[in-house]
Parts: structure tokens; sequence; C-alpha cells
């Protein structure tokens, strides 16, 4: 017999219910040794009682009372992705068809594309005739605008001369609008003061 | 349109990279699996029904708040018990409640109050004397675990209610393992003691 008692440690392997190659040794010792037997079937006797203890629940609500003080956070792209499954059709057929359909479109459109792509010279062409469209359109409707608060003599002699008169009567005319704002203002200084 | 998730078969890892996504419904799943484990670790260590309720709360308020934080390669529940402890404890050190009375809360001022926050340890039993004779057992088990310092009441509670391995604990609580293997020996020792005039 080994006169030497178990120490806490194997004490508590064995409360635990280890099985291992060192365990062996221990339960031989505790077969002998009554101190060590009943130091073992105390832990054990222990531990039961606590494995029987019963869960306590809290009052009802608790995760109402949880979710009303945590502030639940969706990330854009789960936000993103739940915006496109909303579209996303319930049923299988449907979504198959969604999914022919959007697949056509996306083939279609990458088909037409890669044409443009493809043709440089027809993509400058139409590029140059809409600008000039563009600009045509801007400098009528300038014109008219123009001719309408001028009259057709004054846009008739500013447009003359051309681009160095326009700039200058813009100049002269900004210069004007400055120092209207300004006199307007030194007039009404002056009346508040006089106030 | 999105379709009902099963949450309730779901392993905890699921449900939290759910939560993790934004779903309202993972975050209550996840309350209602553990209200009851975390309460009860907490009310045996406040010894407070209405205490423990505050504090239960706050831990998954605590939890949840930060679930963008929790990393996968930790057990959810260790890191759960880890604040539901660390909120218990900060507690019994604010208020040094650490030996309170197991029949009744120590801010009762009537005795209804006192019988309102009472342990109920009652468990179903085949006839009255075997109920009497679990209560008893109960009630001196429970105060037995009060007594214990609180650091050796959640090593005890985690290993054998919530049935967490050594190296679970050690995690949990943030201790080295020796420490983890010490505490639960002397708490199974007081314990022992504890229960001795019981049992004879």
């Amino acid at each position: 017999m080994n006169h030497r008692h178990l120490l806490p440690n194997e004490i508590d392997l064995l409360v635990d219910g280890e099985v291992g190659f060192g365990v062996a040794p221990l339960l031989a010792h505790v077969r002998e040794c009554d101190a060590c037997r009943l130091e073992v079937e105390d832990g054990r006797q222990i531990a039961s009682v606590l494995e029987e203890l019963p869960r306590f629940a809290p009052s009802y609500g608790l995760a109402d009372r949880v979710m009303a003080q945590v502030p639940v956070f969706v990330p854009w792209h789960v936000a993103a992705r739940d915006a496109v499954m909303e579209w996303v059709p319930a049923s299988k057929p449907f979504r198959a068809l969604a999914l022919a359909g959007g697949s056509a479109l996306a083939a279609l459109l990458t088909m037409a594309t890669l044409w443009v792509i493809t043709r440089g010279e027809l993509v400058s062409m139409v590029t140059v005739a809409a600008g000039d469209r563009v600009r045509s359109a801007f400098s009528i409707g300038l014109r008219e605008v123009l001719a309408s608060v001028f009259g057709e003599q004054v846009f008739t002699a500013i447009a003359q001369p051309g681009i160095p008169l326009l700039a200058v009567a813009g100049a002269g005319f900004v210069v004007a609008a400055a120092l209207a704002v300004l006199g307007l203002r030194a007039a009404a200084a002056a009346g508040r003061r006089r106030a | 349109m999105r379709p009902a998730l099963d949450l309730a078969n779901l392993p905890d890892a699921d449900v939290v990279a759910l939560a993790q996504q934004g779903r309202d419904l993972a975050y209550r799943e996840l309350v209602h699996r553990y209200e009851r484990p975390v309460f009860s670790l907490v009310y045996r260590m406040v010894r407070d029904r209405e205490l423990a309720e505050d504090l239960t709360q706050d831990t998954f308020v605590k939890v949840l708040s930060h679930i963008d934080r929790y990393r996968p390669e930790f057990k959810f529940s260790s890191w759960l018990f880890k604040i539901a402890n660390n909120v218990a404890i900060d507690h019994l050190r604010r208020r040094s409640l650490d030996t309170v009375s197991m029949d009744g809360s120590p801010h009762a001022g009537t005795i209804e109050a006192v019988e309102a926050s009472s342990f109920d340890v009652a468990v179903p039993q085949e006839n009255a004397l075997d109920e009497l004779e679990a209560r008893e057992l109960g009630g001196a088990i429970e105060r037995a675990i009060a007594s214990l310092r609180p650091e050796y009441r959640s090593c005890i509670l985690l290993r054998h209610v919530e049935d967490r391995s050594y190296e679970e604990i050690a995690v949990t609580l943030d201790l080295p393992l020796g420490t983890v293997k010490t505490y639960i020996h002397r708490a199974r020792h007081e314990l022992r003691k504890a229960l001795e005039p019981l049992r004879e």
C-alpha cells in the first residue's frame, strides 16, 4: 500500500471524474485508504449537490427591456443587400424569370457598350454634333435675351466689334452694379444713423 | 423578401454573426438563450433579486451594444459570463455585499419586501418530506455558497452550475489556470465544512 495520502489536486482529479493514464494509481490508492476515499466521496457529494442547483429565471420581458437600450446597428453592406433582396421575388419560378431577364438586360447593355467603344470615330462624330447643337442653342437663346433687354440695335452694335467690346461692356456692367450696391448700402446706413 | 430564420437551432457563433448584421431577432435569441444562466450567476453573486435583474440587464446591454467587438475565436458564452461576473464583482466591491444573507434583500424595508426578495430554491419532489429536505439542503448550500469569497463563488458556480471546464473558467475570469484550480479546491473544501453539520 502506498502510504502517501493524495494531494489536493489529485483529489480534485478524482472528484472531477478525470480518466487518464495517471488516474489509475490514484484510484488504486483510494480503494485502500479510508481517509482519501472519504475525502473523494465528500468532494463528489458536494459537486453533485451543486450540479443539482436550480437556475433562476428573471422576470418576464428581459429581452424587451434590454432591446430598449441597445442600439441595433445595420452595416451599410447589409442594408444594401437587404434593399436588393426586397426586389427579388419569393417564388422560385419568378426568381428564375427575374434572373433570366436581368441577365439578358445586362448582356444587351454590355454588348451595346462594347459596340460603342469599338467605334471611336462614330463616338467623336456624335459628340461633336451634339456639342454644336448645344452651342448654337445657347447662343440663340443668349441673343434673344440680350435683344429683348437692350434692343436689337444695341445688340448689333455690341456684336459687330466682337469679343473685346463685349468684354469691356461686361466689365463696365459689373463695375456699375458694384457701385450701385455700395451706394445703396451707404444710403441705408445713413438712413439708420438718422433714425 | 428574406426567408424566416430558425434561430433556435443555430449555434451561438451563427446567431452572433446575424446580430452583427443588425438582425434584431438574433439579439433577442441571445438574450433568450442566456437569460437564465446569467441571471442565476448574478443572483447567486449579489443575493438580491431586484439588483440581480438590473445587473443582468446591464450585462446584456453591455454585451449586445458591443457585439461588433466579439471575436469568434472565443466562446460567446465565456465572453458573456466574463462581463456578467465583472458586473457582479464590481457591484460587490462598491457595496461590500459579499456575505449578505440569502434570506432576503438587504435593501428590503418591510417583511413583505424581505419575502419578495428571498430565495426560493424549491425543486419538484415526490413528497412533502423530500421537498422539505431538498429545501433544507438547498437553503444550506445556497447559504454556504453565499459565505464564500466572491472569487471562489464565481469559480465554483461556473464549474458546477454552468458545467464549464477549468480552462474556460480561466479564460472567462481572466485568471491563471492554477489559480482557478486552487479556488475551486478551496471552495469545495469550505462548502464541505459548511455542510458538515447537516450531514451528521
